[in-house]
């Protein structure tokens, strides 16, 4: 209500500008009755509409020479007072003609005061659109050419509304306005046969689609030549009715980052050549070497034996998950899918791990006959750290239990231990990487908290899960699921 | 019969390993750290299996698996490649492997992967 009255008065919507059309309106009503008043009438139509003129003409000049208006409409008030003491001085009319003069005050009055209100209402309108307006548009465009990122703005039919320096930074050349994504294919060609554009224009398709491209990589000819590595990412943009107005796509050059990444890769892949090849003549002496000994050497001899042995398993063990989690990081963890007996594969894991421990007895009791399709050597491997984990918590003399179960389209496997039990804020974090259960108080365990995170990535790239269930002290229940 | 077995890789430590547990296992044993003396080797020693490392100091030990498996005289003979990489075990097919060992291996696997092709 207050809005429709707002713009229904237009003295309202001038704001601090309506003094200016109010103080020289109500002086020269004020004068009229003043001269009513001392009953010397001094003005007619003829003159009236001269006086109107020029205190219309003088309050425009005065309105439009002052931002403050307050200060313009007492300015033109003040010139509008003197002006009537200066006729009421020197002039001295008829009083038949007062009534009609003071009809013309009204009537001129008024419109003055609508004329006044609409140009001053425009001008203001005007203004705000000029400064504000112009303001927004410097500060927006101040905004995108400063962004860190290359910008491409584009109307709904792909053609470029706006670009950025830093696009042009990042791509060698400008990007024209009005240049059409997915139809002008002059960029797209490039000099050399490497496109300075990406072919396939991710703006184009979230335009299309109505949703967000995120972040696709491309190859294109940058500056000077170069092959440069961009990464786009492009969203529409919908107005109130959900139409695609617009569509805003942001380029990053990942050239260096990709460099980066690609020399960790090689400064993992020769780690791994490194690390490994004197693990494996280590193992290979070892081997030769307590061939040779068992039957000639007393027993301390051949105990320090088999320390160097389990030692350098462990660090075989730490080599290898560190490789993995960094594989897992490159996203270079590989499967090799093949189908097999679950149970054959819990069994030998399990032989192999009872083995070397003593404390604990691990069973597996409740066989089923499942085979699944899934990289043998990587369930093994989650059953190895499941299976390692329970023996590292478990008090000596105490049981793990394994269990497979069957149950629609998966097969559960648990692994059952007596030992610390997990608390209930640690059950989704000890699968996040490098995370450890304990704190400075508890007696810490070794291991680099790698393994359960390993598991839950192998699992989940096999479209399973991984959990566990579990409360301190009361020992904790492992799960991973396989789909059939 | 003692079987001859020709190691190629251009690590020192991994070559005296080999050696002495092939050797302790009975094979008669002869080694080389250079790619391009596999040939050579061959002529010389005629081994019954090659054990050849797949990243050899500036050359690529699947080159040369592609060759023997190209020239009629070693085509034959098993080649067992050696790498640390897991996933390169898919990659010494195309060049006509005929098995693969992922570093570090034991002594039990070793023999395993050579007896299939010895015995």
């Amino acid at each position: 209500m207050e809005r429709i009255l707002r713009y229904l008065n237009p003295l309202a919507r001038l704001g601090n500008r309506k003094y200016s059309i109010v103080f020289p309106l109500f002086t020269t009503l004020a004068g009229c009755l003043l001269l009513e008043f001392w009953g010397n009438v001094i003005l007619h139509n003829p003159s009236a509409t001269g006086i109107f003129a020029i205190i219309l003409l003088l309050g425009m000049i005065v309105y439009f020479s002052f931002r403050d208006g307050m200060r313009g409409g007492l300015i033109a008030s003040v010139i509008t007072i003197a002006y009537y003491f200066y006729i009421i001085i020197t002039r001295n009319q008829g009083e038949d003609q007062l009534r009609s003069s003071i009809q013309t005050v009204l009537l001129l009055g008024l419109v003055y005061l609508f004329v006044a209100a609409t140009v001053g209402g425009l001008k203001q309108k005007l203004d705000r659109m000029i400064e504000g307006e112009a303001d927004e548009k410097r500060r927006l465009q101040a905004i995108i050419h400063q962004l860190p990122v290359g910008l491409v703005i584009t109307n709904n039919k792909g053609a470029v509304v706006e670009t950025n320096k830093q696009l042009e930074n990042i791509v060698g050349v400008k990007i024209p306005i009005g240049y059409e994504m997915g139809k002008d294919d002059s960029l797209v060609k490039g000099e050399h046969g490497m496109p300075t554009w990406p072919r396939i224009s991710p703006l184009v398709q979230s335009i299309s689609t109505g949703r967000a491209v995120v972040r696709k990589d491309f190859v294109i000819m940058g500056p000077n030549n170069k092959k440069t590595i961009i990464q786009v990412s492009a969203t529409p943009v919908k107005n109130k009715q959900g139409k695609v107005i617009a569509a805003v796509s942001i380029i990053t050059d990942l050239t260096q980052q990709r460099e980066m990444e690609k020399r960790k890769d090689d400064f993992v892949n020769i780690a791994s050549h490194e690390l490994k090849t004197p693990l494996t003549s280590m193992k290979l002496y070892i081997d030769s070497l307590s061939n040779r000994l068992k039957d000639q050497v007393d027993s301390k001899s051949m105990r320090t034996l088999k320390g160097i042995q389990y030692q350098t398993e462990r660090l075989q063990d730490l080599v290898s998950d560190l490789l993995d989690v960094s594989r897992i990081q490159t996203g270079k963890l590989h499967f090799e899918k093949e189908k097999f007996s679950l149970d054959k594969m819990i069994n030998e894991t399990v032989e192999e791990l009872q083995r070397s421990t003593k404390g604990q007895k691990i069973i597996y009791s409740k066989k089923t006959s499942i085979t699944v399709n899934a990289d043998k050597f990587r369930i093994s491997q989650v059953m190895t750290n499941l299976l390692t984990n329970a023996i590292k918590y478990s008090p000596p003399d105490t049981n793990i239990v394994i269990s497979t179960k069957k149950n629609g389209k998966y097969v559960f496997v648990s692994v059952q231990d007596q030992g610390l039990g997990i608390d209930k804020s640690e059950h989704k974090k000890i699968f996040e990487r490098l995370y450890q259960v304990g704190d400075a108080k508890e007696k810490t365990y070794p291991g680099l908290g790698m393994g359960l995170y390993i598991s839950k990535e192998i699992i989940k790239r096999h479209r399973g899960n991984i959990w566990v269930e579990s409360e301190k002290g009361k020992g904790s229940k492992f799960f991973f699921s396989l789909p059939l | 019969m003692s079987k001859n077995i020709l190691i190629v890789d251009d690590d020192e430590g991994i070559l005296d390993a080999l050696s002495m547990v092939l050797e302790d296992a009975g094979f008669m044993v002869e080694t080389t750290s250079k790619g391009n003396q596999t040939f050579k080797k061959i002529n010389k020693f005629k081994p019954n299996l090659i054990l050849l490392d797949v990243l050899l100091s500036g050359e690529d030990g699947r080159f040369i698996c592609k060759m023997l498996k190209q020239d009629n005289e070693t085509r034959e003979i098993p080649v067992v490649m050696i790498s640390a990489h897991p996933s390169a075990k898919t990659s010494i097919k195309e060049y006509g492997a005929d098995s693969f060992l992922a570093k570090p291996f034991s002594t039990e696997v070793l023999l395993k992967t050579i007896n299939e092709f010895t015995s």
